[in-house]
């Protein structure tokens, strides 16, 4: 066995892993100082000593009863760009020199105060921008409700990937759940059972996902790639035939807001934490109990038993495919109720409308190194991102954004190669059991 | 640890031991499940399932079933209807797709109407001409144990090339044609580089890397529509210039015709001629394929998997290149932001085709016809009945999953002998 496995092309890769961290987190500190470095010379000095950025912080939707009214906050665009960068350039050097645990934890937050500095440089004045004022809370506001969508999916991906099916299918899930949860939502008026629905469309999908995978052991990344294109096409069929004639089955309901008592007040982060639908607060709920339930439960032992190596999990005697199915069917359920949670921010279903985001999600979960808190910091570092590529183009703000799209997509591809930092997937994960 | 492995798969449950049939058993033929039995089984299931997707979503045919439950004597009718309503869109997918019989017959008897009558099985081979060349590519890749699922990006990329030398160098035909499909070539070849690289030097694997970096090429597909250098002068869209009249795939019978089908089938034909050789004939074809079955044996024989991970995605990307510069020197002749992206993407069609052609070229010509013909007729359906031609994609995705599941298809229609499992390398992330 010990022969065969160097003969794979990747397994001397392997060997190293075992003790690379270490290294890596070194670089994960000389990236981010190097971020760092880029925010102080181009966002600091890249802006005229005298151009100055205007934060204002109320709310735009007051719902929250925000008893406060904070004044705008002017800011000189350069010493700020310059502080910020010597943050991160702070981060990089303590990762750098302790090489902590959460070092890509800490290279995400070097990312946020970047997208802060690359916020406040774009809106100077005088500078190109025709938006004068950068609203903080509605920044934050937006980048949450996309985090949030994307925590649903990587919590999905998460499920299912630990019990060693991957799912890529999360897309598919999305759609499934936002196109029933808007049907359910403008027929019933009700959000409960909107959800309720959400819940047994994605759980469908999943199970379809693990009745090919896993008892007929098809390809997975085959069968994800083919129930995206199905959904979809399911989506735009069904809106043409069914929802363009019968406009009261879309009529694009949205929730309110429940304020948190007291917690809603908090000046800044108040009206964007506290004051939000209830499917925000869910995917909080969600990410603790999917946390407890996979690392402190005999339940969550089980599934990542199977996902690494269902032949050991087998041989005391757990029921390899029925966990599978199980889990596959609850991350399904949980994209599902992603995608509810997108529709009731985004009101009408129109096809096309996830545009993608259950792959940022897939990447959110590999980046977040396939564990529930993992995926919520890089959800959020790419809710930040993607929210902000939709708020510059709207605002025409000359940034070529088409390089924060990629974003994701490139810092995910860096940590599977291990350019910054190494995630190791669980070591089943994608490979059909066979009992024999 | 299976890592590049295409060994067929046991399937779940013992396999009896397969007796050749005689061949003059219709019955026993049928039971013994070759894969075109196969592939024709997925499709009845895809069409019925269309089926029951059109009649529980027409507003008349439901109604009529409503009707029916109340008055006795109208189930007869409703029975019609609904096959009348099936028959009709299947109909209209059929003679969009292949050949209208009733034109046919006009043209025969009359002399004229040649163009209409052949117009669908132009539309059909222009659609297939791209599937062709990317789903070879995307096959022979498959075969090696390498799941490129970044076709879609690399045939971007070529296309992206590609327009920017059709557009911006001006040449007499004869040089200019073979420059720009060389330019898609090496367009996908360097955007297929960068996983396989990944993989050879840092072992990441190569279905993350593929899946995200079409989002990443997607992205600069927009930028580079938008730069000055590529986008049409005078517009502020994502459209790029025009390609000269040098550089495109002209109409076989000329524009006059009104037929699309191009002398893009002939690349099509060459990058089929190839495959077969070179799979078959060529010493390198022959390392991939050993390293597709036996990835242990074949690196114990001398064969540097580094080499090969690298060769394979050049020559993946490559194809997939190509057919991103075919599609747009044949149709549009010029490309926009919407190129390849959603419904349009080929390189998601072409994973699921040559998984239909068994990833064999000619198994993949078939397989790119049928897809290209459900969705040209899946068009001309639309405009006839109105239903929607997403049917067509609903009815492909169906025909794929049960191709991919062969014990299932044994399942439902009770074939005695168990289908050979295909299976393709089932990839792990973890290994």
């Amino acid at each position: 066995m010990g022969i065969v496995s160097t003969l794979d092309v990747a397994a001397p890769r392997e060997v190293a892993v075992v003790r690379a961290p270490v290294g890596r987190r070194r670089v994960i500190g000389g990236l981010t100082i190097v971020l760092g470095l880029f925010v102080m010379l181009a966002f600091g000095f890249g802006s005229l000593a005298g151009a100055h950025s205007q934060f204002t912080f109320t709310p735009v939707n007051t719902s929250s009863g925000a008893p406060w009214n904070l004044a705008p906050l002017t800011v000189l665009t350069r010493w700020w760009n310059l502080g910020l960068g010597l943050l991160t350039v702070g981060l990089g050097v303590e990762t750098w020199i302790r090489r902590p645990a959460g070092a890509l934890v800490r290279f995400g937050l070097g990312g946020v105060l970047f997208f802060i500095a690359l916020l406040l440089w774009a809106t100077r004045q005088p500078g190109p921008s025709p938006v004068s004022s950068l609203n903080f809370t509605s920044v934050l506001i937006g980048s949450l409700s996309i985090a949030m969508v994307l925590i649903y999916g990587s919590l999905s991906g998460v499920l299912c990937e630990r019990s060693g099916v991957v799912n890529i299918a999360i897309e598919g899930q999305f759609i499934g759940g936002a196109l029933a949860g808007a049907m359910v939502d403008s027929v019933t008026n009700s959000f409960w059972l909107a959800a309720l629905v959400g819940i047994v469309v994605g759980g469908l999908i999943g199970w379809l996902l693990a009745l090919f995978a896993v008892r007929y052991v098809a390809d997975q990344i085959v069968v994800g790639v083919v129930l995206v294109t199905l959904m979809s096409s399911i989506s735009s069929y069904l809106n043409i035939q069914v929802l363009a004639p019968y406009p009261n089955l879309n009529v694009g309901n949205q929730p309110s807001n429940v304020a948190l008592p007291l917690l809603s007040k908090i000046p800044i982060i108040g009206p964007a934490l506290f004051n939000e639908t209830v499917f925000f607060y869910a995917a909080g709920a969600l990410v603790a109990l999917i946390s407890f339930g996979l690392f402190r439960t005999r339940w969550g032992l089980r599934v990542r038993a199977v996902g690494e190596h269902p032949k050991a999990a087998e041989s005391v005697g757990i029921n390899v495919a029925r966990v599978r199915y199980t889990t596959v069917i609850l991350g399904g359920a949980v994209a599902g109720l992603g995608g509810v949670a997108f529709i009731a921010i985004q009101g009408q279903f129109q096809p096309g409308i996830t545009s993608g985001l259950g792959y940022i999600a897939l990447a959110a979960m590999i980046f977040g190194k396939w564990k529930p808190s993992g995926a919520v910091v890089a959800s959020l570092l790419f809710g930040v991102s993607a929210y902000l590529v939709d708020a510059l183009q709207n605002e025409n703000v000359p940034i070529p954004t088409e390089f924060m799209t990629m974003f994701p997509y490139v810092v995910t591809i860096a940590v599977v190669a291990g350019l910054i930092g190494r995630v190791r997937p669980p070591a089943s994960d994608g490979v059909p059991y066979h009992r024999d | 640890m299976s890592e590049l492995s295409t060994t067929p798969t046991p399937s779940p449950s013992p396999a009896p031991p397969a007796t050749t049939p005689p061949r003059h058993n219709w019955w026993a033929r049928y039971n013994a499940t070759s894969p075109v039995t196969l592939t024709v089984l997925a499709l009845i299931l895809g069409v019925v399932i269309g089926a029951v997707i059109i009649t529980v979503t027409s507003a008349p045919v439901l109604d009529s079933w409503r009707h029916s439950f109340h008055h006795v004597g109208s189930f007869a009718g409703t029975l019609k209807l609904t096959f009348d309503t099936v028959a009709a869109a299947y109909r209209a997918m059929v003679t969009g797709s292949i050949l209208d019989p009733t034109l046919f017959v006009h043209a025969i008897t009359t002399g004229h109407g040649w163009s209409q009558t052949l117009t669908p099985l132009s539309e059909t081979l222009t659609y297939a001409t791209p599937l062709v060349i990317a789903s070879i590519g995307v096959g022979i890749a498959f075969q090696t144990g390498i799941f490129n699922i970044g076709a879609n990006g690399q045939a971007i990329l070529g296309a992206i090339v590609g327009t920017a030398v059709a557009s911006m160098i001006h040449l007499p035909m004869i040089w200019h044609l073979p420059l720009t499909l060389v330019a898609g070539v090496v367009g996908g070849a360097v955007c297929g580089l960068v996983p396989g690289a990944l993989k050879a030097y840092t072992g990441a694997h190569e279905v993350i890397v593929t899946l995200m970096f079409n989002y990443v090429i997607n992205a600069i597909l927009i930028y580079a529509l938008t730069s000055t250098a590529l986008q049409l002068p005078g517009q502020s869209n994502d459209i790029s210039r025009n390609f000269d009249s040098t550089a495109t795939l002209n109409p076989l019978f000329g524009t006059k015709s009104g037929l699309r089908v191009s002398y893009g089938i002939f690349v099509a034909a060459a990058v089929v001629v190839f495959a077969v050789w070179f799979l078959k004939r060529s010493s390198l074809g022959f390392d991939f394929r050993v390293t597709g079955a036996n990835p242990h044996a074949a690196r114990a024989s001398g064969i540097n998997p580094k080499t090969i991970v690298l060769a394979v995605f050049l020559v993946s990307g490559g194809l997939a290149g190509l057919a991103g510069v075919v599609q747009a020197a044949s149709t549009t002749h010029y490309i926009d932001g919407g190129f390849l992206i959603g419904s349009a993407g080929i390189g998601f069609t072409a994973i699921t085709i040559a998984l239909l052609g068994r990833l064999q070229p000619v198994g993949i010509v078939w397989g790119s016809l049928l897809f290209a013909a459900l969705g040209v007729g899946g068009r001309a359906m639309q405009a006839a009945t109105g239903i929607p031609l997403d049917l067509a994609t609903i009815i492909q995705s169906v025909v794929v999953l049960f191709v991919a599941s062969p014990v299932l298809i044994t399942e439902i229609f009770r074939l005695r002998s168990r289908a050979q499992s295909f299976q393709l390398a089932n990839k792990g992330w973890g290994s």
